[in-house]
């Protein structure tokens, strides 16, 4: 879900003006209308109560100056990290993947251990194996039962992923190689049976226009990350995203005609995102596939990678990293998604207010973050239980949104 | 894992074997695993406080939460005791680590220990146990 493109209330002249500036070009035929003059008949989304089929917690692992991908010797052994992507994880893997490998590789092995089995673990043990090694991840679950799986599932790239200031100006770099490498990799997915990587229509609704949220720091607030250990607020946050809007798709304005909702004013944008089955069950059978050996395993100390018959390995362990590797520099920040029952034919998404459904092959996510709060949302806290009063509450407020223009007309 | 555990008693074994074939003394027997009862019952009370709301009230997990029996047994056994107790008090609950006092720590491991089938004994468990978790008692009943 493009999280930052958040719906406000007052102050919509940039938006007006937007129009108001396309509207000449598109009457003298320069510009084709976003959905060519058509309004789209959507499958109507079941959002009741009764539809809820799972409530999902999981914490992202944030490092305030990104992803640790550094390398250290333990005993006698290579270790190169890969973890620590807060809300990104998914996104980055593969670029992330890419350079972890290219480090191990840097001594010659001929195999590697993969410690951790997330989506960060799973795509670098994958990546690996292209590369020629033979690869025995070692972790306590496969995928499907890791806080990857707990995520909401959308290209989020630049999600709680940094903060701008401890990350520093070569981060962006790093994090845009990362992002491109990541959103062609995807590419390669489409298509593919099971539809492990998709993209979907997303539409944001509202009742007043619609404008990019920004986040100016609050000079009555003098703490920050280097004072507290934590951010303490929004502009602390490293955004990147601007780097790849060249072949991301953004949100563009929908013109009266072209609009499928009752609600006035309205955003439509093409979402990459990912199906956790599908994409799991395809990323593991590959690993599988090209001889991966996954081992049941415990850590309960980095000495005990040093009893690992491989010279080198790629830690992927994700949140887990903070006690394990008692990086403490690792900041929780808590998610929450309901599922509903999986609707195929409402293959779309809608934001409203601070809600926000999303019809995937697994399920319709569910999501309830409040838009004043933005990137703080969830900081410092690490409680993993769901909470599903907040889901009930979501589907209360989108449910009179997703009315269609015209009553019937569906 | 296993193996080496199997392996270290079947060693042990030899060793005692051909200690009484040699006729010397028998050797003083190792240090068991011990806690004590009113340790357990002390750590139940302190689990259903500060994790049952997790873990569930029979230590049954989730998808996402571990279970505390069955595969925790492959997890720890081997690992000195001791490592339990001091990883509660510095990781767990999750949500507030390092809230649990040593005391407590050390009781809850105790209740752990109890729910996967280690029986009590007179010796109460200590916070630095280096004894390794050795397997449990046998899970297969004896046949009638």
């Amino acid at each position: 879900m493009a999280r930052r493109s958040v719906l406000v209330g007052a102050g919509g002249m940039g938006a007006l003006a937007g129009l108001g500036a396309a509207a000449p070009a598109r009457a003298a035929g320069l510009i084709p209308p976003a959905g060519a003059g058509m309004r789209p008949t959507l499958y109507p989304m079941r959002v009741g109560l009764d539809q809820l089929i799972d409530v999902k917690c999981c914490i992202r692992p944030l490092r305030a100056a990104g992803p640790n991908l550094s390398a250290e010797m333990i005993g006698d052994r290579l270790v190169v990290h890969n973890y620590g992507h807060g809300g990104s994880g998914w996104s980055l893997s593969w670029g992330s993947a890419e350079i972890a490998v290219g480090k191990a590789l840097s001594v010659l092995p001929r195999d590697v251990a993969v410690v951790g089995c997330g989506i960060i673990g799973l795509t670098t043990a994958v990546v690996a194996q292209r590369a020629g090694l033979k690869v025995t991840i070692y972790a306590r679950e496969l995928i499907q039962r890791t806080r990857s799986f707990r995520a909401s599932g959308s290209f989020t790239p630049d999600s709680r992923v940094a903060l701008a200031e401890p990350a520093g100006a070569a981060f962006g770099d790093l994090w845009e190689q990362m992002a491109r490498l990541s959103w062609k990799t995807f590419r390669t997915y489409l298509g593919l049976p099971g539809n492990p990587v998709e993209f979907g229509d997303s539409w944001a609704l509202s009742d007043t226009p619609i404008e990019k949220r920004h986040w100016p720091a609050d000079p009555a607030i003098t703490d920050s990350f280097a004072t507290k250990g934590v951010p303490v607020q929004n502009s602390e946050f490293g955004h990147y995203n601007e780097r790849i809007k060249d072949i991301v798709p953004q949100a563009v304005d929908v013109p009266a005609e072209e609009n499928p909702f009752a609600k006035p004013y309205v955003q439509r944008s093409s979402q990459m995102y990912f199906n956790f089955s599908s994409y799991g069950h395809t990323l593991l059978q590959e690993f599988f596939e090209r001889g991966g050996r996954f081992v049941n395993r415990d850590f309960h100390s980095p000495a005990e990678y040093a009893q690992l018959p491989e010279k080198v390995v790629i830690n992927c362990t994700g949140y887990a990293a903070r006690d394990l590797w008692g990086d403490k520099t690792i900041i929780p920040v808590r998610g929450q998604t309901g599922w509903l029952v999986p609707q195929p034919d409402a293959h779309y998404a809608v934001r409203y207010h601070n809600v926000s459904v999303h019809s995937k092959a697994d399920g319709v996510v569910v999501m309830n973050n409040n838009p004043d709060i933005g990137e703080m949302l969830g900081v410092g806290n690490s409680m993993e239980l769901p909470d599903r009063s907040g889901i009930e509450e979501a589907l209360k407020i989108i449910a009179p949104a997703l009315a269609p223009a015209t009553a019937g007309r569906v | 894992m296993r193996k080496r555990i199997i392996g270290a008693g079947v060693v042990a074994g030899l060793v005692a074997v051909l200690a009484g074939g040699a006729g010397l003394a028998a050797p003083k027997a190792p240090p068991h695993l011990s806690y004590t009862a009113d340790q357990a019952a002390a750590g139940a009370q302190v689990y259903a406080v500060r994790c049952a709301m997790c873990h569930g009230r029979r230590m049954e997990g989730t998808l996402e939460t571990p279970a505390l029996t069955g595969k925790f047994v492959a997890n720890w056994a081997g690992r000195p005791v001791g490592d339990l107790p001091a990883y509660l008090a510095r990781a767990m609950p999750q949500f507030a680590p390092g809230s649990l006092t040593g005391d407590e720590a050390v009781r809850l491991t105790a209740f752990i220990l109890q729910a996967n089938g280690y029986a009590a004994g007179a010796r109460p468990l200590g916070a630095a146990e280096r004894i390794n978790l050795p397997l449990p008692p046998p899970i297969v009943a004896p046949r009638q």
